[in-house]
């Protein structure tokens, strides 16, 4: 596998990126595009050992990504499985996805990526990813370099065998793990089927089986399916991500799927809180809840302007009609 | 002033601001407060019937009193929820729902399909009145006989009390966006509120439906004005490929959206509060 350029110095890009700030193109260009031989080589259900820190989405967030850090432990010193949705609505999902993709670099035993919805070209033209790039960098070079890399993460990953995890949830097409791992992944998230159904399916409280959306498109799953699955693939419990919660996590089901929210003040107005899960060795699940960041303050102008259609670009002097 | 609705934690006046016209007249309160926790959501679905949007304000309210009477007219999510069809009549299907129909035969294990409602929580909601000592009712009138004076609202005079004030929002499966939300303004000689709904779902429709309520402190005149304008989405998007815009960030922006829609309804409403 060739290097990296020798001009591009992973530790020197991680250092940067802890500060903010933006990377050259051009080293985006070359860190995706060693990212995207990295994880071709991934299974589509990927093995791995506790502890682990287990983080939700972040969404762009990167102040508060960087106080999952202070809290949980910086690379390499914990372990980490991001669970997707890195990028779009907060305002730094290049310096987000930047850093998370540098770290898996330089530290690809110890950080897990995996694919969210948000992780599309479709979804992230019309939720800001596109718009950020396209601002930041004066064109939509770099948008490219990474939307051609997330068709390489992976779609889920199994701590210890036990824990099963996944962005969205489960589909009526995959009853076992090894139906996953001949999902060809390398594409575009596709609207329908079981690579859809991964990252886009949430749990419902109030059903056993797997239900349509009324929206045409779309599944939840239930008790009884989520009992079954644990059985057929002698595991205990599924972890994702995906939907909001004002706690921070959610446990169902009689503790056999918790659902983990990373952006603490999502969007920057939600107020809520954020967590992450820490895995330990024997298989123990601690809930690590935490607040938005301080730092985000700093920005207030910006988040506001970020949100026209709720606030206003100056709230003191908006003549709306 | 009419007493604040209790919040579903917390005291009842954390996240509380408000002013009251200069001639004591009128008082407009709002509150803001972060998304429910997952009780009160719960119970909210139960008493509604629907399942919820994904961030909902429960707590946020906008009211707007007459001191006097205790006149009242407020904006609240569960009230303007309520008003969202709980059956199948005006259902919209996202874009992608007939290449799913055509996959998911022969798919024994969906053996459910969630009851159907209105997910993309459209509402013509219009704000909930509780007279107080007030006589008198909602009239029909029109914009020439009580126009809400647009060339007095246009002018630069000072606003004194601002907020926008989101009731709940959901991007309906990254389909679009479905969001209702507030806006008030307070000048010295009058005020406006706007209550609007946006919907955008990709691919199929825009929606807007807007309520502007109008008062000049220095009258007992509340006048509201209801807009309904909705337009096909490939339609809006040729008037902007048109106009050379960038469809796809015009369109997540309702105020460079709502010159583009066709008007459905459009009624104005007077109250004198007594």
């Amino acid at each position: 596998m060739p290097g990296l350029p020798a001009s591009v110095d992973l530790d020197e890009c991680i250092a940067r990126l802890y500060r903010k700030e933006l990377l050259a193109d051009s080293v985006i260009e070359a860190i995706c595009a060693k990212t995207k031989e990295l994880l071709m080589k991934e299974s589509n259900v990927v093995h791995i050992q506790a502890p682990v820190t287990v983080v939700g989405d972040i969404h762009g967030q990167f102040f508060d990504m960087i106080e999952i850090f202070k809290i949980g432990g910086y690379c390499p010193d914990t372990n980490y499985l991001f669970l997707g949705d890195y990028v779009d609505r907060g305002l730094f999902s290049i310096e987000t996805i930047s850093l998370l993709v540098c770290l898996k670099l330089r530290y690809p035993e110890r950080v897990h990526l995996i694919r969210g919805n948000h992780e599309s070209r479709g979804v992230t033209q019309s939720y800001g990813f596109y718009t950020e790039c396209s601002r930041k960098y004066g064109n939509p070079a770099v948008w490219h370099y990474f939307t051609d890399m997330f068709d390489y993460l992976s779609l889920s990953c199994v701590i210890d065998d036990k824990i099963f995890c996944v962005h969205g949830g489960l589909s009526p097409s995959i009853h076992s793990i090894d139906q996953i791992k001949i999902i060809d992944r390398f594409r575009e998230i596709p609207h329908e089927g079981p690579m859809a159904d991964l990252v886009w399916s949430d749990p419902d409280a109030e059903r056993d089986e797997f239900s349509l959306s009324p929206r045409g498109a779309g599944y939840t799953f239930g008790a009884q399916v989520v009992k079954k699955f644990l059985e057929v693939n002698s595991m205990t419990h599924i972890l994702r991500a995906h939907q909001l919660c004002n706690e921070g996590y959610m446990v169902m089901f009689d503790d056999r799927l918790s659902t983990v929210w990373s952006a603490p003040n999502y969007c920057y107005r939600c107020g809520n809180l954020a967590s992450v899960l820490e895995v330990g060795p024997g298989g123990e699940r601690k809930w690590n809840v935490f607040d938005a960041a301080p730092e985000n303050e700093a920005h207030r102008i910006e988040q506001q302007q970020q949100q026209q259609q709720h606030a206003g670009n100056d709230p003191i002097r908006d003549y709306f009609l | 002033m009419a007493t604040l609705p209790p919040a579903s934690t917390g005291p009842a006046d954390a996240g509380v601001k408000g002013i009251t016209t200069q001639n004591g007249v009128w008082r407009v309160t709002t509150r803001k407060l972060p998304i429910l926790k997952a009780e009160p959501i719960d119970k909210l679905s139960d008493e509604l019937g629907i399942p919820i949007p994904e961030m909902i304000f429960g707590d946020n309210f906008v009211s707007i009193s007459h001191v006097k009477t205790g006149w009242n007219l407020s904006f609240s999510a569960p009230e303007a929820l309520d008003r969202v069809s709980k059956t199948e009549e005006g259902m919209l299907q996202v874009a992608v729902a007939d290449e799913w129909k055509k996959t998911r035969e022969g798919q024994e294990e969906v053996k459910q399909v969630v009851k159907p409602f209105d997910w993309s929580y459209s509402t013509d909601y219009k704000g909930r009145t509780e007279k107080g000592k007030a006589d008198g009712n909602w009239t029909e009138t029109n914009q020439e006989k009580d126009p809400i004076r647009n060339d007095l609202l246009t002018r630069q005079d000072p606003i004194l009390f601002f907020d926008a004030v989101d009731l709940y929002e959901d991007e309906l499966a990254d389909n679009g966006i479905a969001l209702l939300s507030i806006k008030v303004r307070v000048m010295p000689e009058r005020m406006l509120l706007l209550s609007r709904f946006f919907l955008r779902l990709d691919g199929v429709v825009l929606r807007l439906r807007d309520t502007r309520v109008y008062i000049e402190h220095a009258t007992n005149k509340v006048i509201r004005q209801y807009t309904a304008k909705e337009e096909k989405y490939e339609v809006v998007q040729e008037k902007l490929k048109a106009k050379r815009e960038n469809a796809t960030e015009a369109m997540r922006d309702a105020n460079r959206v709502a010159p583009l829609l066709r008007t459905l309804e459009d009624r104005t409403e007077v109250f004198e509060v007594d």
